[in-house]
């Protein structure tokens, strides 16, 4: 049987087998098909959705962030002496929690809101002005795109100085630049120094811009806000934002960081601390379950065609008996049948495989499609749809093959 | 003259203790290489049974059986896959030949097996159906041919790996007389080409073409006859 072994020779042979058996081989070729179609399709929708959010948060300025902001700590009754004390999230919890660890954040921002009436001679609004402090715009995705930032004396003095949104630009300056402009916040005259790049985000190409409302941005100085709009001497914030870039330094960062801020806080829990990344975790984690049920899904789908495939083989086999005899008469030995048998359900394995991987592109490319979101194919996705079906294929394969195997040639000669 | 046939006492029980049918009793028989032996009784008298063993299809439950010289009776599944590879040619009453392969392909399967190149499969199935006189059937498929040429195919088929022994079991059973009486003229024509051919038939008549007769009765041989030539 010296040659007989050889692999190629053996493919050969099972590929003039299934080109002779095609209705046979197309059945147990589809289960493998659809399985790895509904494996790679799914992992690839929810591939392709997450991907469109990362995109967002990019957009958003990054996930690798740490938010806090002010939480209610008085529930009801009256406030205890310490409340009372508590001078909530301000400026220098900014300052103390940067200072606390510079080796794990890289920008920090700050923004205290108000509402003002904003005139200038096209437009007369009331708006939200956000006070901004730090790295508030690379730090939130915004881009200059005319004029300048605010240097750092007028941040640190509150000077009455401006950048608008695209939006703010657009209503407050309809007919031209806004730059060295000025608009009047309450009464006060305040001077346009930049315009933002327009953000743009749709989650489908039809959409409206999911960041519209970003484009309403009108900010000053935090400390403008403070100081000039409210008179808050301790400069109290409505939000500060790190920048971690490295995610694994995140949780100690934001444990130790509740340590300080309730120092500061008269030991009160008036604050929230919001992490970015453990959010996204908690969204993958959910994009996980998404790809368990679409592999599962994927997988039973394979257990399914198996089935099927093991029927149709073993049927096959009964229509096969007296081929296989003829075939042991000859020369051929079980383990000659055997191998025979693997290689052709290997063969319809590949060959159900790569139509089964072009279908689930297809699959994927018209769901995208329906959804509006760019198709994203993940090799690992392939791989991992090819390897599973590939499996069973082969698993499935096993049980006739073993069956076909042991026939006796003289009983195999004499079935009707 | 050298024997490619001997076996010695050989006994086949079908069947466990108190049930054990007995096919073969005790076979005593040789047949020395290039004659053409008719193995011929009634149903039930083991000529089956003897056949299998003979083409080791099966194993004897006793005694020995040397095939082309070689003891055969204690091998294993796959070396019995060889030995029939090798040195048997088997001829079926119903031809047994793969339908949905070409004639020219239901050639080769036995060089296929013994690990013969492609090329060289072709070549030689194609100077065999010369031989059987089918050459232009080549790439036909077996349903296309009439029962004669079907049988023809497993002709050369059995010659495909020049075997020891052309085992053929009612060869004609399934062709009228005269498409029959071509293929045992076919057998004859081979048999003078030198192959040794053991021909399993219940037909006096055609048990008559053959040098020597071999009748079986219950598992027995009967009187052996003189060996002709």
């Amino acid at each position: 049987m010296n040659a007989t072994g050889a692999f190629g020779l053996r493919v050969a042979e099972s590929w003039t087998e299934i080109r002779e058996n095609l209705g046979r081989s197309a059945l147990q070729a589809l289960g493998v098909m659809v399985g790895v179609a509904s494996v790679l399709g799914g992992f690839s929708i929810s591939d392709s959705h997450e991907a469109r959010s990362d995109e967002r948060w990019r957009k958003l300025g990054g996930m690798e962030r740490l938010n806090v902001q002010p939480a209610a700590a008085i529930k009801d009754g009256t406030p205890s002496a310490l409340q009372s004390a508590n001078l909530g999230l301000r400026n220098l919890d900014a300052d103390e929690g940067e200072e606390m660890n510079r080796k794990a954040v890289n920008a920090t921002s700050v923004q205290k809101n108000a509402r003002a009436r904003v005139r200038s001679t096209y437009a007369d609004q009331t708006r939200q002005i956000s006070g901004i402090g730090g790295d508030f715009l690379p730090l939130n995705g915004y881009e200059i795109e005319r004029g300048r930032l605010f240097s750092t004396s007028e941040l640190e003095a509150g000077a009455p100085v401006c950048l608008l949104g695209a939006e703010a630009a657009a209503v407050f300056f309809p007919t031209g630049d806004a730059i060295g402009e000025s608009v009047s916040v309450e009464d006060a005259r305040v001077v346009v120094v930049g315009v933002l790049r327009e953000l743009v985000f749709r989650w489908r190409d039809g959409d409206g811009n999911a960041f519209a409302w970003r484009n309403r941005l009108i900010a000053v100085p935090s400390t403008y806000v403070a100081t000039r709009m409210q008179g808050d001497r301790y400069q109290r914030v409505d939000r500060v934002t790190f920048k971690i870039p490295d995610l694994t330094l995140m949780e100690g960062f934001a444990n130790d960081l509740v340590a300080v801020l309730k120092a500061n806080h008269r030991l009160q829990d008036d604050f929230r601390i919001d992490d970015i990344a453990a959010r996204m975790r908690k969204r993958q984690s959910q994009g996980q379950v998404y790809n368990i049920v679409f592999l599962l899904s994927g997988v039973l789908s394979l257990i399914g065609g198996g089935m099927v495939n093991v029927n149709i083989q073993l049927a096959s086999l009964k229509e096969r008996v007296r081929e296989i005899g003829v075939r042991m008469a000859i020369g051929a030995s079980g383990r000659e049948i055997f191998k025979s048998f693997l290689t052709e359900a290997m063969l319809l394995t590949m060959l159900g495989s790569l139509v089964g991987l072009l279908l689930g592109v297809l699959f994927s490319k018209a769901i995208c499609s329906f959804l509006e979101i760019p198709a994203l194919l993940r090799p690992s996705s392939f791989l991992l749809a090819f390897g599973v079906a590939a499996g069973f294929g082969v698993l499935f394969a096993l049980y006739p093959a073993w069956k076909a195997s042991r026939l006796s040639p003289m009983e195999a000669l004499r079935y009707e | 003259m050298e024997n490619v046939i001997v076996t010695r006492g050989l006994t086949k029980v079908f069947g466990a203790n108190g049930n054990a049918v007995y096919a073969l009793r005790g076979i005593e028989l040789e047949v020395a290489r290039g004659e053409f032996v008719a193995l011929v009784g009634p149903s039930g008298s083991g000529k089956s049974t003897l056949m299998a063993i003979i083409g080791c299809l099966d194993s004897p439950s006793a005694g020995t059986y040397a095939l082309d010289g070689e003891p055969v009776e204690r091998l294993s599944g796959a070396a019995l896959a060889r030995i029939r590879n090798e040195k048997v040619g088997f001829v079926f009453q119903t031809y047994n030949l793969l339908p949905r392969a070409t004639v020219s392909r239901n050639v080769e399967l036995p060089m296929l097996y013994a690990g013969i190149g492609r090329k060289q499969r072709r070549t030689r199935a194609l100077e065999l159906l010369e031989k059987v006189g089918i050459p232009e059937k080549a790439d036909r498929l077996p349903s296309e041919l009439s029962g004669g040429q079907r049988q023809r195919v497993a002709i050369a088929r059995a010659l495909a790996n020049s075997p020891a022994l052309l085992l053929a079991d009612e060869p004609t059973g399934a062709l009228d007389s005269k498409t029959g009486a071509e293929v045992l003229g076919l057998f004859q024509q081979l048999n003078r080409q030198g192959h040794t051919v053991l021909l399993v038939t219940h037909d006096p008549k055609i048990a008559a073409l053959a040098s020597r007769r071999v009748e079986l009765y219950d598992g027995l041989v009967l009187a052996p006859e003189p060996r002709a030539a």
